[in-house]
């Protein structure tokens, strides 16, 4: 009797284990639920004092090596304009006037972008152990998956503002981070802009 | 130390009443403080097993372990630390495991039902993963952990019966989380004898 409680219980317990192994939470469903926005800024500017803004009419890819005379890519036309005038939309909401570079802008906002490719690689490893035990197990077919991440950076300088080596300083950024997806979706890139603004209200004129 | 090794002694010496009690519940836990500040939603998922040597009719020692899992999916929303505010989405998880020394006293330890009150010491292992984007902060720690509880059996036989409990979890600071781990449970479960 004692012998059949302790398998009762044992039995009873593996279920359960199994159960909640089961219905572990899973996490996020849907792509854009990855997507990311950080912003960060120097308090020490003074941004409501100042107006007038510059942004390139191209949107560079961070690839290959400029410095060692690769030529600079850039995001195609399309892609980059749409993303480009959702910035300039924001902009215009905090009171900045967009200017050409040549006018003397108060600030310069510098987008950027870049994508990582991640693969996940996964064959039967432990073939190389005991496989010659059970040769007719064999190396069975290698499986892959990968996903993209880009970012989009925003960064805004002031000309005037330079360090004691005579460079930028970046008295604000935004990045936004995600997975991408297999064609440009205009609706969740123009919600994650719209939230990099949203979430720096010290961006606004006077 | 010397306690819990003279608890251990009682447990796996005392053979005066040879009879034990294991029981199996499946668990909600509700968390509190920092952990209910964390995750405000109880938890459905875990089970605790519990192990007792009766070396008094009324009185029980014995061992407990068990798992609760905590989650939850948080909305869109902006976190600022000095100046950068990242904004996201937040998945978060807080796994507790723990691994207690345990006594019980039986109010009514020959009748159909059979109210108890107990207190269990030990460790209890807190593993916090918040997940953001692509990206998960993963804190955990050992606690040094009390556990009162509250609870009642019903004897459907002389070798079988079911067992309704409240516990309450006490994880003192420690590790990378900078504040105590507590949660409530509430347990229904089976009591083998």
């Amino acid at each position: 009797m004692i012998m059949e409680t302790k398998s009762r219980s044992i039995i009873a317990m593996a279920m359960l284990v199994i159960l909640l192994a089961g219905c572990y939470p899973q996490g996020p469903d849907y792509v854009e639920d990855l997507d990311v926005v950080i912003t960060d800024y120097k308090p020490s500017y003074d941004f409501a004092a100042k107006g007038t803004y510059a942004i390139p009419n191209k949107i560079v890819k961070i690839t290959g090596d400029v410095i060692e005379g690769d030529e600079p890519q850039f995001m195609p036309d399309v892609t980059a304009t749409a993303i480009l005038t959702q910035i300039e939309k924001n902009m215009t909401a905090l009171g900045w006037q967009k200017v050409a570079y040549d006018n003397n802008p108060d600030v310069l906002l510098t987008p950027a972008a870049w994508e990582t490719t991640t693969v996940i690689y996964w064959y039967d490893y432990w073939y190389w152990w005991y496989g010659g035990y059970y040769p007719y197990w064999g190396w069975g077919y290698p499986s892959y998956s990968t996903y993209t991440t880009g970012t989009l950076l925003m960064r805004m300088v002031d000309p005037d503002v330079l360090t004691a080596d005579g460079l930028p300083v970046i008295q604000w950024v935004g990045a936004i981070n995600g997975i991408l997806s297999y064609s440009y979706n205009a609706t969740r890139m123009n919600t994650a802009i719209d939230r990099t603004f949203a979430q720096s209200p010290y961006l606004k004129t006077n | 130390m010397k306690k819990l090794l003279f608890i251990l002694f009682i447990v796996v010496s005392v053979p005066a009443f040879s009879q034990n009690l294991t029981t199996l519940e499946y668990s909600m836990g509700f968390g509190t403080g920092d952990m209910g500040d964390f995750i405000d939603k109880p938890s459905f998922r875990g089970f605790t097993l519990d192990y007792r040597r009766l070396v008094q009719p009324n009185v029980g020692v014995g061992f407990e372990g068990g798992w609760n899992v905590f989650y939850s999916e948080e909305s869109y929303a902006v976190y600022t630390q000095e100046n950068v505010s990242l904004g996201g989405r937040q998945w978060r998880y807080q796994n507790q495991v723990p691994l207690l020394f345990a006594a019980d006293y039986y109010f009514h330890p020959d009748e159909t039902i059979n109210p108890f009150v107990g207190l269990g010491i030990g460790t209890m292992y807190s593993r916090r993963n918040t997940d953001m984007g692509q990206y998960t902060l993963e804190e955990d720690a050992w606690h040094f952990a009390l556990r009162p509880e509250v609870g009642v059996m019903y004897e459907v036989n002389p070798e079988f019966g079911f067992s309704l409990t409240g516990k309450y979890y006490y994880g003192f600071e420690a590790g990378d989380l900078k504040e105590p781990m507590s949660y409530f449970a509430l347990n229904i479960g089976f009591v083998f004898k």
